[in-house]
Formats: C-alpha cells, structure tokens, sequence
C-alpha cells in the first residue's frame, strides 16, 4: 500500500488574482519541496563537504549564502546547519539520502511536512516584502543565492533569492504558513497578486 | 464667500483649482497648496478654538508642526480625527473640521468663565484642591474635570482605514528638505549613495518656499534629485522619533490630504529607516515672548505671518505689529507690507539695529527699547499697548489686528537630542543647539546656522561627509543659492512683566507666573517645574514656548538658561496617530494564528476552538443534544474511560536531540537520568530552572544510541529550546550535540481509553501492539494507515493509550483512518477541556500547577531528582526555603456537596488560615462532583480532612475534602493493561 | 532600538534578539556549592557603561553572541560568537 499524497498546509488558499487589477501582477505559487535539515558533527567540515559534493553536488556554501547543484540546493541557516531541499519526488525521499550520506557526520532531521515554502515573483517583490521584512533586500546588498533567516509578520521565515527578477522563496513554520499567507497576500495587494 | 484676505498674486497656491470645505459648519473656499490654517485665514477666521483650561479663545499661532493652538477635528464618523493641528492639514475638497474643547458655540463659551476663576486655577490647583473628600475624586472631580478641560473626541466608530508598517534601507537619511536638507541630498546623491529624503510638508523646501528669489534653485535641486536612481524623495512623511544605530521612525501620511484612501492604498504608512548615516536638517521653531495676553486670536509668530503672506498669498491681518528682539524678523513687516498690510508699528527691546534702519527707510515706524506690555480685544485682536522695556508699566496703544511676535529662533533638536547628541547653549543665538556627534549631524537652522545661503552650504558640506563616512568618494560641488544672510540673534528678552497672563505654554494654559509657582513651591528642576505645571506637555511639546518657560524658571533660580536647561527629548518629535503606531498588526495580522495539521479536521466536527499561545485548539466538541458545554466535556471524558477517544497533541514541543554527548546532555538539563534509558523506550522528564524550581515536563524518547525525541508542553516549546541551546553555547560548549525543532513536522494523536488497542491494531501496519510486545512506554517506528508513522505507548488520561506521530502532511488521513477503526468501538474525538478533566481525575499536573513556583517536592515528584551528578537546579533546589517541608503540596480536592463548583484560584482555608489554592478544578466522571488539585500546607497530613474553599470575588465558601491526587487507579493497572 | 551586527548575519534589528545579560558570569562547577550558584544566577554589576552580554539571534541564526555594549549610549563596540573572547574596557 503506498502512501496518499500528503495534504499541503497551503491547500485550501484560493487561487487566482488577489488585490489590486491591471498591470502585471507579483506571482505567488507553492512548490512542493523536499526539505531536510543537516546539522554537522563537530570537526566533520570538511567530510561533510565531501559528502554533500559527492551526493548533492553542492559545496556546503557559507553565512548567508545558497547553493545548487544536481536536484538540490543547499541554504545555510545556523552554523555547521544547513537546509537542503529537492523538489519533491518519486525516488528515494530527501531524507533518506541525506541520511545516507551524512551517515556518522551530521544529524539529520526531515523537515519536509515541517517547513512551507512560498515563492513570491515579480518587479514589485521587494517592495511588498519591505512591508514586513526588516532586511535589505537591494541589489547591491542581496541578490541570487543569497538568503537570510528573518522574522516577517512575527513569523521567522527563510528568504532565499533564486533569480533576479526577483524571486524569492520563502520558507516558513508548516503551522504558520497560513497566517504568513494571509499577510503576503496583503503586502502584495497594491501591486495584484496571482496566486497559482 | 471669498477669500478676501487673500493676496492677488505670488505663493504657492493654485488659484485656478478651488477647494470647497466647512469650518464648524460653514462653507468656505480654499485653494490647493492651502492648509486648512491657510484656508481660514484667507476667508478671515480669526478663531479657531479654545484653550485647554481656561477655555480662552484662540487662533492660529503658527505655520507648522509646532501650532499650539489650531487644533480641530477633521472628517465626521469613523473617520473623525481630533487634535489634528490646522496648519499642517493639507486642505482637499469637502474636508469637513470642527473646532473643539468648547460647550455652545465657538464663539460663545459657558465654559470660559473659568476664566473668571483663573487666579484660582493656577498651577498645582488641581492637586491641591481635589484631594478631598477621596471619594469624590472618581465620582465627582474627575469627571467635572474631564468635562473642563481636554481637547477633541476621538471616533467612537472602529476606523474603516487601513495603515501599515514599512522597512528601509539606505546609506544616507535626510531628515528635512529646506535648504539645507535639499543640499545635503545632493551631494550625497552625487556621490552614488542610496539616499532617502523625509520632509514632513506636502512641498519640498521650507523657507525657500517664502522666498520666489530661491525658486529655481529649488526647483532645480528638486530636479537633480528626481535624475538620481538612487535618491528616493518622501514627502508627507514625517521622522518622529531617532533611535540607537541610527534607526528612524517615520510616519507617511500616505491618504490624509484625501477625503478617503483609494483601493488597497493605506491611510498612513508607519516606516522604520536603517541609515548608515544621518543628516538632520529639520530646521528651527521661532519663539514666543511671554508678555500679558499674548495669547488672543491675531496674534502670531512672526515667520508664520510672512509663510502665510509669501507662501499661500494670504494676508494674516489688515493692520500690523511686530514685536520682535532680532534683525531677522524684520523680514516679516517688509514681506506683509508687501502683500498690503499697513505696519502700524514695530517694537523692538533694542536700541538699534541694521533692520531697524532698513525699516525706518521704508517708512515704517520702529519704538525701538520698547515692548508689548498688554493687548487689547476679545474674540480677536484689537490693539497693542506698548511700554519702555523694564519700566513695568504700560504706555500708549497701537490698534492693530495682528501682532507679529518673534523672541528668537529654537533649533529643532528633537531628533539630535533622542540620538544622544548633547546639547551646547549657544549665547548669542540664545538657544541650544546640537553638540558633537552621536549618530547624526545636524545641518542648517537645526543646528544653529541660518540664513538660505548659508544653511545649504551646511547641508551640501554635511551630505558630501555623511555620504563619505558611510563609504562612497566624494562627487563634485552643488550649486548652491545666493542669499545675504538676516541675523538671527535675539536681544535676551523672554518675559515682559507688567501684570496679567503671559503664556508660556499656550496649548496647556501654563504662564509664567505658574512656572515661578513651581519654583516656590519647590519644583525648581526643568522635569519637575514641566511636571507640576504641564509646561511643554501638549501635542507640540512646547516647540514655541518650551525655552521661554526654561528661561522663566532660570530667572526665578537666579541661574543661567544653560544650567537650567530643557526636559528630555523622547519620540514622538510631532504627534502622530494610533493607527500609525498599530501599522498592520491589526485583525488577523495582530498576532499569527497557528493551526495544527488537523485544523479542519476539528473543524468539519463543530469544534469549539480556544487559544493556547498562539494555537487554535479544540476544546470540545459539541452535539446535538448535549444540554451545556459541560455536557459535551463529560461525554467525551466517559468516552476515553469507558471505551475510546481520540485527541490532536500535535501542540507539544518536539526536539531531536541527536549527537555524541546527546545523552550526557540530557542527564544534565533534566532532574532525572535518561542516558540509562534503553532504545525504542519512552521516559517522564522533568525539568528544572537553575533555581530549582520546575521548568517543564514530557516525555522522551530513545530513538538510537545519540538519538533521542524530546518533547515539551505547548506553553513551553520555545523557552524549552533557547534554555537548551543556551546552556550548549554558554555552560558545556565542549558537547556535541544538535538540536532540531521538529513540532511542525510532526503531528501527533492520542487514542486512549480501554479499546485503544484494538483501534491500533487495526490501524497499525507492522507492529505487534500486544501488551508483552509493546508495553507501557515503548516507542517503535511503524506504519499507520499505510503512512510512515512513530507509536508511542504513553498515557496523559490515565487509561490504556496511544499516541501516533505522523509526517504532518498526513495527520488527516490518520485521523480518518483511526476515526473509521474507532467507530465500532464507539470512539469519541475529545478536546483540550475533556483532556484537561481526565488529567486531574488522574493527578498529572499541567501548566496550573507547574507555574513557576513550584518545586519537584511540591508537586510530589521530589523521588525523580537524581542523586548523583550534575544537574540544572540541583545546587539551588537544595535550598532551605524551597526544601521546606511546610511548603504547600500538592493535593486533590472534592466538593463535599458534589453539586457545589469549586473554581482554580479560590483560596483554601483551615480553620479560617489561607493555607494554600485550588490550581485546577473540574467535575469526574469516575465519581460524579466537582473536583480539584491545589496546593496545600502540610497537604499530605491534610488527607481526608475537610476545608474550605474560599472565593470572595464570587462570594463562595465551598466545604471540600482533601484527597490524594492520584485517587484513580492508583496502581496504573489501566495504564498498563 | 539596537541594531547588533551578527557576525553570521550581518546588522539586524533588536526584535530579531533574546537578552540573557551578563556573559561574563559562567556556570560553576558542579560542586562549587550554593554560594557560588547563588552568586552565578542572582548577583550582577549592573554597570553603567560597557558590559559584555548575551544575545541571542533567535530571528535569524540561532547563534548566541557576546555582545559589548555600552548600557548608557546603547553604543555596540564588538560581537563575537559564543566562544569568542570580548574585553569590557574599564571606562
């Protein structure tokens, strides 16, 4: 018997254009990840950067930094602690070639059902983010691959710049992803927001 | 009706674009570029409203934030907004104000015949005079006084706008866009910085916008700014408060000068500014001069009279007089004569001067060693007695319909102050101006230099430095305007004695005679004297008259102004509103809402949710048929005791706790040992603080040698964790261990009660779930309705339970599936009320009793405190005071009467002693009654005997029992069956 | 409000902070006895000037930091992480 398809916290959110009309919207969407959060053994860095090049492709990047390689990327979050997340699919879970991996070098803990990530895109992102977010998200500050841990609306999120457009994921408490939204939502309304 | 004291020509205003508003009912017109000061001015209003406490009328006193007496209401109904000064209200068509503080009409005032008591109402009155009988004060004086004084009425309506809150960044922050801040923009503009511009009028330029010789300065400056991609320009947006690392508040009035915000447009936007450097160039409040009666309506600073002439065309007055003490007021009589005004006289203290010169050129009639010593009129100004300085008493009178008074210029060095920068007294401006440093650098009036040329030059110099400082090369030179220089310096002059009120607070009705009755009355400090007398308290923090008050008191002390000095500047530099300060965190926003993986679950069954933190859990669930909520608790309680419930615990905090030195740590952060505990077990965990009282408890689990799966109570989660990494960073930095909250990941049910496992089995896939296979306390990892899943044999009801612990994203199909197992077992969904009544049937105790007074030993836990090694609270808990065995224990409580309720809080007396409190109550199913666990002195000697349980807020005296806690099933036979 | 300068994170608001006060002040050993736990959990300097202090980065990180800051001017002249050394200077 295998496994339903798990419920995403975000799923009853209606979607479609919220907010203001005309002009081009911010895009708000929900991409289904695999998340799994590597905590190093102590003395283990440079194993443990073999390890993720090996597995992941991915050189363990540093504060504030992001990285992707084959399938993964990899975000610091705390020191010798990163988030390694894969767009959820049919193979082996994240997790278990995480674990595999790290085998003796690094804790592992799936965060999968735990963490939500919203990915909100458009010329306007920075400003609507601006209406919670204490960071600064200018170019000449942040940019791709950057990320940072903030909270925003009360809720600590993870802001990870993928592109330049911008987009940023946002990658939030599983259990707050609703009220997160709800506040994204309104940040984005001046500017119309779809929700796909 | 129009405007007739409005100028042809010249200004600011578009006299093509009429703007047709009310005052107190009335139609007037106006122009866009007014104020709504600017408006009734140009229509003639004289008076605009009445004082705080005495209730004298009143009129506009100034051009700008610093406007102690123009306050009105704006807007009706929801919208209504009181205290909002008229001369920075930017007028739009239909804007609807009202004048306030008065009973009848604005004209005529019953309440102003307090100020027929005023030699009575001085300072302290209030104190003095109200204190007795005591009882009055809330039922009689208070209201009485409320009634008197005050200012606006707030809306009653819930505000229809919304605000918001907004973040920025930027390498260099102008506060202020005159002169010297325009400057100063762009030449930290030209050097590549990111540089934001804050000016709190609707126009960018300040004084230059009194001048038409600066216009293409400004408007060039204006444009050169527009051309720089990284200068952003905020007007309408005020810097109210400077806080440390150079962070600004600021308020954007985003849709005030609307009749209503547009779609998803806020009312006010509420910005916090991080700058790598500051430039202050807010400018300087021109000073009132406190002489009798220098408070009637046609009195008026005399910069605001020449704003209103050169900036909005109006003519403040027919006939005018200037009262001032330097050369740079003389600006004012050249710019109204100009505008038509006949200047009927200028009075100066000093005996000459170049202006006085320049003036008696022009034709005007200059007394010089003169002042005001009185005026004359009523409702508005009639006339202005004038004596010789220091004779005391008064001469002849000029008639005049507006009194232009200037006694110097005030730096604006609010934002200065609040950052830590020192104040200096400067002695021949006769002001404090900023000192040296700490975070900002003030440029211009603001920081004492003025004159246009010259406080652009400051601004330019101060913008090319603070753009250097915050590490970009410097650019080329900025323009910048041509303009001799007015001196600015003031003859000492700050009170005309001569007998009657000379305010120097005009918004709190304080004079000078109340600051010299602090002094007396030994309120001689400048925090003191403010206090006692409210001098400088008003929404305009004394920016007009606060020095005048300072320089009051200095000369009763026989002291210098400088050692006296002025009260603490604290945000907020200028008023703003509640809904700015709310920014978004309202409604749903105010607070997040955290829902477990099973929300709709509980949901789709009618559940009655509460709070727990900032979880929505369910609390019961109520049915067709059940008579109360009681009914529904008890139901789903006799549920889980006599066949099966289920319950989402998906609240609890969840740590993995995994390293080399996982079990060594837990051994040190718990009061009893789990590096003992065997794999795939589960252990009861109590934690300790360092002083030895109890933190928190849970479970723990054994996952693999360096694994382990802790869990917190809800209320405990976070605290739980930071205790837990703040002793790995601070106290054993040595281990190696990591911590993961995994709560969200995990969702979590309890299925308990007699049939548990017969629901289980026929859920669990892989797992034999007989007694002998999996006892009491084990865990195992399994599958539960062909999901991944963790079974835990732990009990919190006191029944045979289960808990299942799932990836969240599956927590609803479980849930279905245990629900579809459950059905012929007649299983119950219960909430947090039923779980809450099983655990004091069965003397666990919760948050109610482990509240952060209560040590191991009282709650009757003492055995589970390890004897040997190392642990949080072990040292301290050894204490005399907490070892004590007299301290109250826990017990259980039953009504002697089972109909009579006992509640958590009531005291419980022996022989009419407080002896102890009931901490939980409810009402058993096992044995129908209320019952309770409490705290009690000697409570295990108290066993079986009767007290009382006292709770005089309900006028209760309730007979109860004192029992064992865990009176049932003593022995955990069902537990463990 | 401060802004601390994570040295993981770079400058960041206050709210993104817990305060745990002296960092000066370190756990005695376990049998140091009551007076010296009583001294390591209750008695503190409380000056007025520079203090090295706890914080942590709970918004961010996660990290607790040393931070020296001066507890008049809220002035912050250092952060280090837990295991770093940071001098209060006397004055």
């Amino acid at each position: 018997m295998s496994a339903p398809e798990p419920t995403h916290p975000l799923a009853a959110v209606v979607r479609g254009r919220h907010g203001a009309t005309g002009g081009e919207p911010l895009r708000v969407s929900f991409p289904a990840r695999e998340i799994v959060q590597v905590m190093m053994r102590r003395g283990q860095d440079s194993a443990v950067a073999a390890a993720m090049r090996s597995a992941f492709g991915i050189d363990p990047p540093g504060p504030g930094q992001a990285a992707t390689g084959s399938g993964a990327s990899a975000i610091w979050v705390q020191p010798g602690q990163w988030l390694l997340t894969a767009p959820r699919g049919t193979q082996a879970t994240l997790a278990a070639r995480a674990e595999q991996a790290f085998a003796g070098l690094a804790a592992v803990a799936d965060q999968s059902h735990g963490r939500t990530t919203i990915a909100l895109s458009g010329p306007a992102a920075r400003d609507a983010l601006a209406r919670g977010c204490r960071l600064d998200l200018h170019p000449s500050v942040f940019g791709p691959s950057r990320a940072a841990q903030t909270p925003i609306a009360q809720i600590g999120c993870l802001v990870h710049q993928t592109d330049a457009t911008p987009c940023f994921e946002l990658t939030v408490f599983s259990t707050l992803a609703e009220p997160f939204l709800h506040w994204l939502l309104e940040a984005a309304a001046p500017y119309g927001v779809q929700v796909a | 009706m129009t405007q007739r004291h409005r100028l042809a020509a010249g200004g600011h205003v578009d006299r093509a674009h009429r703007l047709g508003f009310t005052f107190d009912g009335r139609r007037y017109e106006g122009h866009a570029g007014d104020t709504l000061a600017s408006a009734l001015l140009a229509n003639g209003v004289r008076l605009v409203g009445r004082s705080f406490k005495y209730h004298r009328p009143r009129g506009i006193y100034s051009a700008g934030v610093e406007e102690p007496n123009a306050l009105v209401e704006l807007r009706s109904g929801a919208r209504r907004e009181p205290n909002t000064r008229a001369t920075v209200a930017e007028l739009f068509d239909g804007l609807d104000a009202t004048s306030q503080n008065h009973r009848g009409s604005l004209a005529f005032d019953w309440m102003a015949v307090s100020g027929l008591l005023a030699p009575w109402l001085g300072a302290g009155f209030y104190y003095k005079t109200f204190m007795w009988p005591a009882a009055f004060w809330e039922r009689l004086y208070e209201p009485m006084i409320r009634k008197a004084a005050g200012l606006g009425r707030a809306a009653a309506l819930p505000d229809p706008d919304r605000y918001e809150a907004a973040h920025a960044h930027c390498d260099v922050l102008v506060v202020g866009a005159g002169a010297a801040g325009l400057a100063a923009a762009r030449a930290a503009g030209m050097t590549g910085a990111r540089v934001m511009v804050l000016e709190q009028d609707f126009l960018l330029g300040g004084d230059l916008l009194n001048d038409a010789a600066h216009d293409a300065w400004r408007t060039g400056t204006i444009a050169a700014l527009a051309a720089m991609p990284g200068v952003t320009i905020m007007r309408r947006t005020m810097a109210f408060g400077f806080y440390d690392q150079k962070v600004l508040g600021a308020v954007e009035q985003v849709a005030d000068h609307l009749p209503e915000p547009p779609p998803h447009t806020p009312r006010q936007r509420s910005w916090t500014i991080r700058a790598k450097e500051v430039v202050l160039a807010t400018g300087a409040h021109e000073r009132l001069i406190a002489f009798p009666g220098n408070d009637r309506p046609g009195i008026m600073l005399a910069g605001a009279a020449r704003t209103y002439a050169r900036r909005y065309g109006v003519r403040a007055g027919e006939t005018a007089v200037l009262f001032a003490t330097h050369d740079a007021a003389y600006e004012s009589a050249f710019a109204l004569a100009e505008g038509g005004t006949r200047i009927a006289g200028i009075i100066d203290p000093r005996t000459d001067s170049v202006a006085m010169q320049r003036a008696r050129e022009a034709g005007f009639t200059v007394r010089a060693g003169s002042v005001v010593t009185g005026t004359i009129g009523g409702k508005a100004l009639r006339g202005v007695e004038i004596g010789a300085l220091g004779s005391g008493s008064r001469g002849d009178a000029l008639p005049a319909d507006l009194l232009m008074i200037s006694g110097g210029w005030n730096p604006a060095v609010h934002l200065a102050s609040m950052a830590g920068t020192p104040l200096r007294w400067d002695d021949s401006l006769l002001a404090f101006v900023p000192g040296e440093g700490a975070w900002q650098r003030s440029a211009g009036a603001c920081g004492g230099v003025h004159g246009t040329g010259a406080a652009a030059r400051d601004g330019a110099e101060a913008g090319r430095a603070a753009a250097v400082a915050a590490g970009f090369v410097a650019g080329a030179d900025v323009p910048l305007p041509e303009a001799p220089a007015a001196d600015h310096r003031p003859f000492a002059l700050w009170e005309v004695k001569a007998g009657g009120k000379a305010f120097v607070d005009l918004q709190d009705d304080v004079t000078a005679n109340d600051i010299r009755l602090a002094h007396r009355e030994g309120f001689s400090h400048i925090e003191h004297a403010k206090r006692y007398t409210t001098h400088a308290m008003g929404t305009d923090q004394g920016k007009v008259g606060g020095l005048v008050g300072a320089a009051v008191l200095a000369d009763a002390r026989r002291e210098p102004v400088a050692s006296v000095g002025l009260p603490r500047y604290r945000p907020y530099a200028a008023p703003i509103t509640w809904g700015a300060m709310a920014g978004g965190e309202v409604g749903q926003n105010f607070q997040p809402v955290r829902r477990t993986a099973l929300h709709s679950e509980h949901d789709a069954l009618g559940a009655v949710w509460m709070d727990a933190g900032l979880w929505k859990r369910a609390a019961y669930y109520p049915r067709p048929g059940d008579a109360d909520a009681w009914a529904s608790v008890k139901r789903e309680a006799r549920a889980v005791r006599e066949r099966v419930g289920v319950c989402d615990v998906s609240t609890l905090g969840k740590i993995a706790v995994e390293g080399p030195d996982a079990a060594t740590f837990l051994d040190r952060v718990y009061a009893n040992t789990f590096s003992t505990l065997p794999i795939g077990r589960a252990r009861y965990g109590l934690m300790l603080r360092e002083d030895g009282i109890v933190f928190d408890d849970g479970t723990t689990t054994r996952l693999g040698p360096d694994r382990f799966f802790v869990t917190t109570t809800t209320a405990q989660a976070g605290p739980v964790m930071q205790h837990l990494e703040f002793h790995l960073a601070s106290a054993w930095p040595d281990l190696d261990v990591s911590l993961a909250s995994v709560t969200d990941q995990w969702a979590a049910m309890s299925v308990a009660g007699p049939r548990a496992r017969a629901v289980i089995a026929a859920v669990v896939q892989g797992l034999d779930v007989a007694n002998e296979a999996f006892p009491f306390m084990a865990v195992a990892d399994c599958v539960v309705a062909g999901v991944p899943a963790r079974l835990f044999r732990i009990s919190f009801s006191g029944e045979l339970a289960y808990e299942i612990a799932m990836p969240a994203g599956y927590a609803g199909h479980v849930w279905k599936a245990v629900m579809e197992a459950g059905a012929p077992h007649g299983i119950e969904p219960y909430g947090v009320e039923a779980l809450g009544l099983l655990r004091i049937e069965k003397g666990h105790v919760a948050g109610s009793e482990i509240n952060g007074q209560t040590t191991a030993q009282d709650l009757g836990l003492g055995r589970m405190l390890k004897k040997k090694g190392d642990f949080i609270g072990r040292v301290l808990a050894q204490r005399p005071g907490l070892t004590d065995p007299a301290r109250p224990r826990l017990v259980g409580l039953r009504s002697v009467d089972p109909n009579r309720q006992i509640r958590a809080g009531s005291h419980l007396l022996v022989d009419g002693q407080d002896q102890g409190w009931i901490t939980s109550a409810t009402q058993s199913v096992v044995d129908p009654g209320w019952i309770g666990l409490g705290m009690l002195r000697d409570g295990d000697a108290r066993i079986g005997s009767e007290i009382v349980a006292a709770n005089p807020l309900m006028g209760e005296e309730v007979p109860v029992k004192v029992v064992t806690p865990h009176g049932y099933d003593a022995e955990n036979l069902r537990v463990r069956a | 409000m401060l802004r601390i300068p994570c040295p993981h994170c770079g400058a960041r608001d206050e709210v993104e902070f817990t305060y745990r006060g002296d960092a000066t002040v370190a756990r005695p050993a376990p049998d140091a006895g009551t007076d010296a736990f009583h001294d390591y959990l209750y008695l503190r300097r409380n000056p007025r000037g520079w203090q090295v202090e706890w914080w942590q980065h709970h918004g961010g990180c996660r990290a607790f930091l040393k931070v020296l800051r001066h507890t008049v001017t809220h002035e912050v002249r250092g952060v280090v992480t837990a295991t770093g050394a940071l001098e209060a200077p006397q004055a």
